[in-house]
């Protein structure tokens, strides 16, 4: 089920970028707790795709969290109160606590970044800036391969198979995967080559780079009360930013 | 209305590819740029696009007059560059392939049809209406909301087209816009092209045959070689023995020869297959199939009970609409689809769920429908010669087999090329070199003659006839029917999943 949308997505996406600010100035595990169960979690569950999105959290951030709380956990050197030893290793609850500290971090910054950047419509951003005049060329390299992802994944899948006709075999063992990939990348990568390079010119031919204002099929979906909420949020965090920046020095 | 004068065009440091072609094309008339492969059809296309590859090396020598305005070339650096914008807003242009033509920035179709014309600033009430009448024309509405990644091959290119003459050019050049397109495809198409032409748009269509129906008042322009070697109304050019310069005409039979000459031939009895005598070379007995994770549509089988018996000299031709689940079947026959209920049989053992496809590469040969997608070697050797050094062949004995594919498939002159490097056909029959190389006893093939030229396709019927009075067997999906007819042992009609037609055995065709 796809989720229903209910802010533009630039009001999406500043709001996931402000959160990581957050995150990063009160530097808290508490607060990072507080942010991935109220916030993160909540908004991965309600995204309408969870699954694939719990998926790419688990790929980007699964092996740094792990790696974090082995180094951390058990090697901590400023770590003072030990829990356990064994031999060069020590589990300090110092060590513990940084490991939280950064690993709930990471956590809040994946989870939010992936989450806005999974389920934020790309026509519509492109829309909303083409609405406001913003410059709308990196919005399009970014954009347009996103959208060439489910191409590209068609697309090897079917010299996969092309290959398997002529006598591929990719078993199950580690080098024969590797050389079945290896065997994808070369006609892959050339298509999508010759694919861009004709859509350089069509993009060219249909006004593209084209001086002057541009319009959008799409109706504008932003409000001024949006507009105004995304000023009063960046402004509010930045605010909250200095006073907390104040306070501590201040201690 | 548009004027092309090329005394000479060439690619970067390349030969001549065109010369000596004068074409004005006037509002509301139809030219057909028809040429054997190689001939200079796609050269001359993107010159009226404007695209005169002066930023890339490319010499061209002649004029361009568009509407009061000529442009002159010299071939120097000081000749005049082309706004691609602003010419396509006068001469709009499909290229022929599909992939390159969206551009992915689009949720719909609405949205890539009004891609241009947004980027040229016209307001957004106007731009709702361009997109609502242009799908309107075109008779498109019903595919507005829909993405255009997940179009057929026909919406596919009405849309790219829709896409291409929203600002209402007064010119449109389409590149092969017919190619892989079945019957009703092609029908939708052609209807649209007709709209656009009777409001009064020039339309120059490139092509490698003759049409088999088009107006009386078009008019074509013959290349051979980058030079016209005809140009005149159509019922001249199908008098003037075009057939010299293999320039058929679309629908016709092919001319193959009852003996292939020596070389010609595939190489007969395929090594390591071996097959009881008398026995099938492959059957499907009761087979049904459906997709998983259809969606909405739950599990649609797309085949229902199919029984199919090839024996060796069969020819057999599956014909049938889009859709019918022609290559669905095609791609039981070496595995990369498992039957959902029912056996599939190939050189006398039954495929089991874990036969791996790369396994009966030896024993079934496929041709796919995308020719591009199979091919992925830097040399058109090295891309012949996969196929029997997967097989475990030596290397040299793999060249060996590769040479004598080439040869059979007439281009063995190419050897040592980038597959990427050469044209449409010489690709698509470097596919076929490949197939043949492995040696296998079933050639299945999809769409094998789509987009050849004459002597492409008489070549492909040649190889077919060659193969099964070999002992050998193929099963075709095709919309030529012509060429079915005309090669085929068998024709059986797919609809629904089912054959309809029982196929009466025929003597195999020849001329």
């Amino acid at each position: 089920m796809p989720r229903r949308r209910v802010f533009n997505p630039l009001t999406e996406l500043l709001a996931a970028a402000l959160l990581v600010v957050l995150v990063l100035v009160v530097n808290t595990w508490q607060f990072s707790l507080a942010v991935l169960v109220a916030a993160v979690v909540p908004g991965v569950l309600f995204s309408g795709k969870p699954r694939q999105i719990a998926l790419a959290i688990a790929v980007t951030a699964g092996p740094l969290l792990v790696s974090s709380f082995l180094l951390h956990g058990l090697f901590f050197p400023e770590g003072t109160t030990v829990l356990a030893e064994w031999g060069p290793a020590r589990v300090t609850a110092e060590g513990l606590q940084f490991a939280a500290l950064t690993g709930l971090r990471l956590a809040v910054f994946t989870g939010v970044l992936l989450t806005a950047a999974l389920t934020v419509s790309i026509p519509e951003l492109v829309s909303t800036l083409t609405h406001r005049g913003w410059n709308r060329r990196l919005v399009f390299v970014v954009g347009s391969a996103v959208g060439l992802l489910p191409h590209v994944a068609e697309r090897s899948r079917q010299i996969t198979r092309a290959q398997q006709a002529r006598g591929l075999v990719v078993g199950g063992s580690v080098p024969s995967r590797v050389r079945g990939l290896l065997m994808v990348s070369v006609p892959l990568v050339t298509g999508l080559l010759i694919d861009a390079a004709e859509r350089t010119q069509l993009l060219e031919a249909r006004g593209f780079s084209s001086p002057g204002p541009r319009t959008s099929y799409l109706p504008d979906t932003d409000t001024a009360g949006q507009r105004t909420a995304r000023w009063l949020m960046a402004a509010g965090v930045l605010g909250f930013a200095c006073a907390w920046y104040a306070v501590g020095a201040g201690r | 209305m548009i004027r092309l004068e090329c005394s000479s065009f060439a690619y970067d440091g390349g030969p001549v590819v065109l010369s000596g072609v004068d074409l004005a094309v006037e509002p509301g008339t139809l030219v057909h740029v028809v040429g054997p492969s190689g001939s200079g059809k796609t050269t001359l296309a993107r010159l009226l696009a404007g695209q005169t590859g002066a930023g890339n090396g490319a010499q061209f020598r002649g004029a361009l007059t568009l509407g009061g305005d000529r442009l002159e070339f010299t071939g120097g650096p000081g000749d005049p560059r082309i706004d691609p914008a602003a010419w396509s807003s006068t001469v709009a242009y499909a290229a022929q392939r599909t992939e390159g033509q969206l551009s992915m920035m689009s949720a719909t179709v609405a949205e890539e049809i009004a891609f241009g014309p947004a980027n040229r600033g016209m307001p957004a009430g106007e731009l709702r209406a361009a997109v609502q009448a242009t799908a309107a024309r075109l008779g498109l509405t019903d595919l507005l909301n829909r993405d255009p990644r997940r179009l057929s091959g026909g919406q596919l290119r009405r849309t790219i087209i829709a896409a291409a003459v929203v600002g209402n050019p007064r010119v449109l050049i389409l590149d092969e816009p017919f190619q892989g397109l079945d019957a009703d495809a092609r029908a939708e198409v052609a209807r649209t092209l007709e709209v656009l032409r009777a409001a009064g748009t020039a339309l120059v269509i490139c092509a490698p045959m003759l049409p088999g129906a088009a107006p009386g008042h078009s008019r074509v322009l013959a290349l051979v070689s980058g030079r016209p070697v005809s140009d005149g109304t159509l019922g001249q050019a199908r008098t003037a023995g075009l057939g010299r310069y293999a320039i058929g005409t679309e629908g016709s039979a092919p001319v193959v020869l009852p003996d292939p000459p020596q070389g010609w031939a595939a190489p007969a009895a395929a090594p390591g297959v071996s097959v009881k005598a008398g026995g099938p070379l492959a059957e499907l007995a009761g087979v049904s199939f459906s997709y998983r994770g259809e969606g909405a549509r739950g599990q649609a089988e797309v085949l229902r009970g199919v029984d199919l018996r090839v024996d060796p000299g069969d020819i057999v031709g599956l014909t049938g609409a889009n859709g019918s689940g022609k290559s669905t079947l095609l791609q039981h026959l070496n595995g990369l689809l498992r039957a959902s209920s029912g056996t599939v049989t190939v050189a006398g053992r039954p495929l089991g769920r874990r036969t791996a496809t790369g396994r009966l590469a030896g024993a079934v040969g496929f041709l796919f429908q995308d020719t591009d997608q199979q091919l992925f070697e830097r040399t058109v050797l090295r891309e012949v010669a996969y196929g029997p050094a997967a097989a475990g062949a030596g290397r040299e004995a793999a060249q060996e087999r590769a040479r004598t594919a080439l040869a059979a498939v007439g281009l063995g002159h190419a050897a040592g090329e980038h597959p990427y490097e050469l044209g449409f056909v010489e690709r698509r029959l470097v596919a076929f070199a490949s197939l043949i190389a492995s040696g296998p006893a079933v050639w299945v093939l999809d769409e094998p003659t789509a987009g050849l030229d004459l002597r492409g396709r008489n070549r492909v019927g040649e190889l077919l006839l060659g193969h099964a009075a070999a002992g050998g067997a193929v099963v075709l999906a095709t919309h030529d029917e012509a060429f079915a007819d005309a090669l085929c042992t068998r024709v059986l009609e797919l609809k629904d999943g089912r054959i309809l037609s029982g196929g009466a055995r025929r003597g195999a065709g020849g001329a």
